[in-house]
């Protein structure tokens, strides 16, 4: 009997090449090297982590709820969810014609794709927080520059992560509807959209996901939402009402999560 | 030779077909009844208010994109130099507390989901805050400055970066610890020489992508006080100069679009 090969056969794995092995311990070495120079600009030390640490414990333990501000919490954190709610919303369709326009299988043409791209890179680069800075002396403090603000990013990150799926849709569908005489629209409408709806979907959930975390504190640069109250809190130095504020939000929070990752794993 | 077919042998669409198609109509219709719902119900500012602060404030800063003030690179690139410093200790802290966590919260390394439960609960517990009530809390708790920033963010990466790289141990291949076994060797010559080798390049790799998260989350903690490029960003903003805040914006996006086009090459060719 021959004795297998261990260069062929599947059975043994292959030792990771020279190049991949390089480029594993070269990462390493880059992160390492990162952060030395990095601690040394910085002058950060481990003395300040515990100087840290010990400052959040003696702060985290005044933090005793005071239910008593439950009320004026309530309505607030209502805000937060309509925020989050319809920059999803709004996202969701401002980003659909964006997603087949950055894809090469559904675009109209290079040049177009190319545009779409970079104009959702730049997009994307804007953290939200920055988005609701800017926007709340514009658009007045208040709910509405969080609502833009969250748009913009729903509308970019949605497209990027959609576009993807798109792109890695089954042709054949494709093809078959172009052979047939159909136009842009109806390919995307027949062929692709059924293939991405369920990921679609599940991507959308995902973005509200995080569109809740972020209307959360954008309210702290004046857009509105329960930040607001947060930052009242903070600058009267209401423990109270801080500490029962960081129980409401973790318990909506997680329960908002919780159920869209419920949906999530039913959906794909 | 192939008939056109008789529309009337087409058959209709099935019942099931039908129902999706109703729920999903209805669900439209509900979600477009919510949406008209918040709208109205919403403090919104009056059409005047809002166009009289695009024409004081939105002119200025796309003038400021345009012809970008100079005057504050020198001050906005050595923020955002420091930026990228708390971004990369805070990713470091991050992947260091979340090395143990990983394998804490692991099913298979445990032996069962029982033992694996406790860590796993820990992990979701941290990823509930948003990045900011983090560093709030921190700047509340020991004063302003980059320190209370690199904190937050350390915390806040554990909970991804352990849920990750729990799931990359979860993901291994039993083979080589087993032949590590077999040969006669102990849990922790099976964890040295077949786990931590295995899980290396997607730990750096996950480690890559957070460090890109964080570099966006960086740009901001100023806003609350914990350092960084948002620190002068704040300052402008409340006193309205919009063409240094353009130029401010201008390196912001410029470095994260730079530092994500070098990472996501290095994370393509690590996995």
């Amino acid at each position: 009997m021959a004795v297998p090969d261990p260069a062929t056969s599947h059975a043994v794995p292959l030792r990771p090449s020279i190049a991949s092995r390089l480029l594993n311990w070269g990462t390493w070495a880059i992160i390492l090297a990162l952060f030395v120079v990095s601690v040394r600009q910085t002058g950060f030390n481990l003395e300040v982590i515990g100087e840290g640490a010990f400052d959040f414990v003696r702060f985290f333990r005044r933090l005793v709820p005071d239910w008593r501000a439950l009320p004026e919490i309530w309505r607030p954190l209502l805000e937060t969810i309509q925020i989050a709610y319809l920059a999803t919303v709004f996202g969701t369709l401002i980003g659909l014609p964006v997603i087949f326009l950055a894809s090469f299988n559904t675009t109209v043409n290079a040049p177009v794709m190319w545009l779409a791209r970079s104009i959702l890179t730049v997009l994307r680069s804007i953290p939200d927080l920055l988005y609701a800075a800017i926007l709340a002396p514009i658009l007045a403090i208040g709910p509405l520059p969080g609502v833009v603000a969250l748009t913009i990013f729903t509308m970019a990150v949605l497209a990027k992560l959609a576009s993807e799926t798109v792109e890695a849709v089954d042709p054949g569908p494709l093809e078959a509807l172009r052979a047939a005489g159909a136009g842009r629209n109806r390919v995307i409408a027949y062929a692709v959209m059924p293939q991405i709806a369920a990921t679609l979907t599940s991507y959308v959930l995902y973005i509200f996901e995080i569109n809740v975390r972020a209307s959360v504190v954008i309210g702290l640069v004046g857009a509105g939402g329960i930040g607001i109250l947060l930052n009242r809190y903070l600058s009267f130095f209401d423990y109270g009402g801080l500490g029962t504020m960081i129980v409401v939000i973790f318990v909506v929070v997680l329960a908002i999560d919780q159920l869209s990752v419920w949906a999530r794993s039913r959906l794909i | 030779m192939a008939h056109p077919p008789d529309p009337a042998t087409i058959p209709p669409t099935p019942p099931a077909a039908r129902r999706t198609q109703v729920l999903l109509a209805l669900a439209a219709v509900g979600m477009l009844a919510l949406m008209t719902y918040f709208i109205a119900t919403m403090n919104l500012p009056t059409w005047v208010r809002v166009v009289a602060g695009f024409e004081r404030n939105a002119v200025p800063l796309f003038r400021g994109f345009i012809d970008p003030n100079w005057g504050v690179f020198d001050l906005a690139s050595r923020a955002m130099l420091e930026t990228v410093f708390m971004a990369v200790i805070g990713t470091v802290i991050g992947g260091l507390l979340a090395f143990p966590m990983a394998f804490l919260a692991a099913n298979n390394l445990l032996g069962s989901r029982l033992l694996a439960f406790p860590g796993k609960t820990v992990l979701v517990g941290i990823r509930t805050f948003p990045e900011i009530l983090f560093a709030i809390i921190f700047v509340a708790a020991m004063g302003p400055g980059p320190i209370a920033g690199i904190l937050a963010m350390g915390i806040n990466s554990v909970g991804f970066l352990g849920k990750v790289f729990s799931d990359v141990v979860e993901g291994i291949d039993g083979g080589p610890s087993e032949a590590i076994r077999a040969a006669g060797g102990n849990d922790l010559h099976v964890f040295f020489f077949s786990v931590v080798p295995q899980v290396l390049p997607e730990f750096a790799s996950y480690l890559l992508y957070r460090f890109e998260i964080n570099l966006r989350a960086a740009s901001v903690l100023g806003l609350v006080g914990a350092g960084g490029i948002g620190a002068p960003l704040i300052q402008r903003l409340s006193f309205r100069r919009w063409d240094e805040i353009s130029m401010i914006m201008m390196v912001i996006v410029v470095t994260i679009i730079v530092v994500d086009t070098l990472s996501s090459s290095v994370r393509r060719r690590l996995v």
